[in-house]
């Protein structure tokens, strides 16, 4: 991600914005890098402000860390999801997928006795397996990925049954899978991991600067530059401040945040995220400058079965059980589906960012957290979350520009 | 037919063999036969125009000898060696490049990622990981990208930054030419590429063809517009329902000729055919 560059673009093409529509301007915000962020990134701060003014348990530092828990299956999954959703196809199989890796993690440890995390490793390659077979279903035979993956959603929640047994849910006692989610960081060590975050990042940017310079390309603007710097920085910051007045920053949320960001620089940094956008933009081109369309999208859906996977531990770690409910029976699939979309990564292929998929859990974590603590029913939950989503994809659909004969 | 004697030579064509050569390419799509074993060839600084009716094959024989399409059956020759052309990069590593009919352009990417698209510049000192996962050098492509922008002379195009979803059909064009001349290349075939454009720009990709000519490439013009064809080429292929109509020297035919010949064919020993 290189969101200086984004940010200046988007500096550029709002300073033009004077003479042009506010349609268009909407759209050209969503199209820069950074300016995705933007619809996703307002409503995750309308939420907070609004449970902060009628609940204001909800801005406690005890709290956010529990929200961020909340969201962590969430938005593992929401990120796998994202990068089939780049290619404009869809995974109604990844709730299940995890489920099933779940099962089988806690099957081996706790009935076999097998090592924590030699069953977390044949976990995730139960899931890449998973994820890759259905790929090779969509590229290959060429059946849509929504109906392999709706198949693959019933048999993987009858095989996760089948793994379960009669018990119908297995507890997790295991000291290294409970650890992913019971270990905090030491307030010390959160406070390192900020400052080389911002470290890192700044430097990045910087020595971007330093070559674009150098090879005498447009620069980005001072503002542009020392603004995400500092904007990063900030949010670094409040955010191990929050967490450590509580329990310090959670082991996983530094897992996560990492997995992301190697998601987000395979994605927007190589060539195999050029193809993934390339072979969602337009097929045909992609195909045409010899870019292998069937194993791109196997690769693809490998991705995803690996999140999946992740998040089923995650999820197994952080409920202490795997049960049917909470996985492949339960609301996980809509709402990991709904994050990416909130997120802002189009149904349609070739747009979207795995960051924005996390933001988005954020947004269903918030909903749901802050509707909980309001004490609103099931039934007001489900409504909100809807319309949330119903926002969302239209958002999508806008700026897709609807208006615009449809380009 | 493709080893018809090459003595009459038109106004600025070198008399040299020719570069590319393809003999009997047959295509078939279903019960269409697109192709119906073509004899086809274009020497080095040469503009050899291809031209028939609509459905005449033209595009098709372009993407097979691109690797878009694998041909059903035919042999290529770059200066008389056997090459096989099955995939994109096969022709890419020959020195074919093309701009396609359609352009073949994702609106969902910026220009500089357009125009390295399967070619993508990557960073050194990342062996140990696949080709695939290495660093991208977008600076480099950028730097390249306005360079060979520049050298179109598209003045409408100030950013290589901004989506191709956000551009004119022209400039669209531009960058789908600018792809296929920036990269490192031998023959150049052009589907129509004045098809979107105005007047002034046609004079520029004209102007650019000229260019290429001139720094000996071997150039494939594909138009429907016979003024240009008669303005830039140098020899005439004329192919009708997926076969060989004849080859022309274009400063010894004319446009009715050229007309007469795609629409109608020719009887076997027409005095003009080369
Ligand atoms: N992908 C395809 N699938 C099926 N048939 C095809 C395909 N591509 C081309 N054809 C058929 O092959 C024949 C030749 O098509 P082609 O596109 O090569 O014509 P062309 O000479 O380029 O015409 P135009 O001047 O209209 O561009 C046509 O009959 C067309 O219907
Ligand atoms: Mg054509």
């Amino acid at each position: 991600m290189q969101p200086d560059q984004a940010i200046k673009t988007e500096a550029m093409q709002i300073k033009k914005a004077s003479t042009i529509s506010w349609g268009q301007r909407f759209v050209m915000m969503r199209e820069s890098r950074f300016g995705a962020f933007g619809p996703v990134l307002l409503a995750l701060v309308c939420i907070w402000a609004y449970f902060g003014i009628t609940e204001p348990v909800f801005l406690s530092p005890r709290n956010f860390y529990n929200l961020f828990m909340q969201s962590a299956v969430v938005g593992t999954i929401a990120v796998g999801i994202t990068v089939v959703l780049l290619l404009g196809d869809i995974d109604l199989s990844a709730a299940a997928t995890s489920g099933v890796c779940a099962a089988l993690m806690a099957v081996l440890v706790t009935n076999v006795g097998m090592w924590g995390p030699l069953a977390c490793l044949i976990a995730i390659v139960l899931g890449i397996v998973m994820g890759t077979t259905q790929g090779m279903l969509i590229a290959y035979i060429g059946i849509p990925s929504f109906v392999v993956t709706l198949a693959g959603n019933l048999g993987f929640q009858g095989l996760m049954l089948k793994i379960l047994g009669i018990h119908g849910a297995i507890n997790m006692r295991d000291p290294f899978v409970r650890g992913i989610t019971t270990v905090a960081l030491p307030p010390a060590l959160g406070w390192a991991l900020a400052v080389v975050f911002v470290a890192v990042f700044a430097w990045f940017s910087l020595r971007r600067q330093a070559r674009r310079r150098a090879i005498g390309l447009e620069l980005d603007t001072p503002t542009a530059l020392y603004g995400s710097i500092a904007f990063f920085a900030v949010l670094a910051l409040a955010a191990v401040w929050t967490l450590n007045s509580y329990r310090g920053v959670p082991l996983l949320v530094v897992l996560l945040i990492g997995m992301t960001a190697l998601l987000g620089w395979v994605t927007t940094s190589t060539p195999f995220g050029r193809m993934l956008f390339a072979v969602g933009g337009n097929q045909e081109s992609a195909r045409r400058v010899g870019i292998s369309v069937q194993r791109t999208r196997v690769a693809a859906f490998g991705i995803v079965g690996l999140m999946a996977a992740i998040g089923g531990i995650v999820g197994a770690s952080r409920y202490a059980s795997v049960s049917f409910n909470a996985f492949a029976g339960g609301p996980l699939l809509l709402e990991a589906i709904g994050a990416a979309v909130i997120g802002g990564t189009s149904l349609f292929g070739g747009r979207g960012s795995v960051w924005n998929a996390l933001l988005g859990a954020l947004v269903i974590g918030s909903l749901g957290n802050g509707l909980d603590l309001s004490g609103a029913s099931a039934a007001d939950k489900l409504m909100f979350s809807g319309a949330i989503l119903l926002l969302a994809v239209a958002i999508d659909a806008l700026s897709r520009g609807g208006g615009n004969g449809g380009r | 037919m493709s080893d018809r004697a090459e003595t009459t030579v038109g106004r600025v064509a070198p008399p040299t063999a020719p570069h590319l050569v393809c003999r009997g390419v047959k295509k078939r799509f279903g019960g269409v036969e697109a192709l119906r074993g073509v004899d086809f060839e274009v020497r080095r600084g040469e503009v050899m125009a291809l031209v028939g009716d609509n459905g005449a094959g033209k595009s098709t024989l372009m993407k097979v000898i691109a690797g878009a399409y694998s041909g059903d059956e035919g042999e290529f020759f770059l200066d008389d060696q056997p090459v096989t052309i099955d995939t994109p990069y096969d022709a890419a590593d020959h020195g074919i490049q093309i701009v396609y009919q359609d352009l073949a352009l994702c609106e969902n990417l910026d220009v500089a990622a357009n125009m390295y698209l399967g070619s993508e510049p990557v960073h050194d000192g990342w062996g140990f990981l696949p080709r695939i996962l290495r660093p991208l050098d977008d600076l480099l492509m950028e730097k390249k990208a306005l360079a060979a922008i520049d050298r179109l002379k598209v003045r409408t195009l100030q950013s290589v930054r901004g989506k191709v979803g956000g551009l004119s059909g022209g400039q669209r064009q531009a960058i789908a030419i600018a792809r296929a001349v920036g990269a490192d290349s031998t023959v150049v075939l052009l589907d129509e590429p004045t098809a979107a454009l105005g007047v002034a720009q046609t004079e520029q990709v004209l102007q650019a063809v000229k260019n290429l000519r001139d720094a000996g490439h071997a150039i494939v013009y594909i138009s429907h517009n016979m003024a240009d064809v008669f303005e830039i080429s140098d020899r005439i292929t004329v192919l009708r329902h997926g076969g060989n109509v004849a080859v022309y020297e274009t400063a010894q035919t004319n446009t009715d000729e050229i007309v007469v010949a795609m629409t109608r064919g020719i009887d076997k020993g027409a005095p003009n055919a080369a």
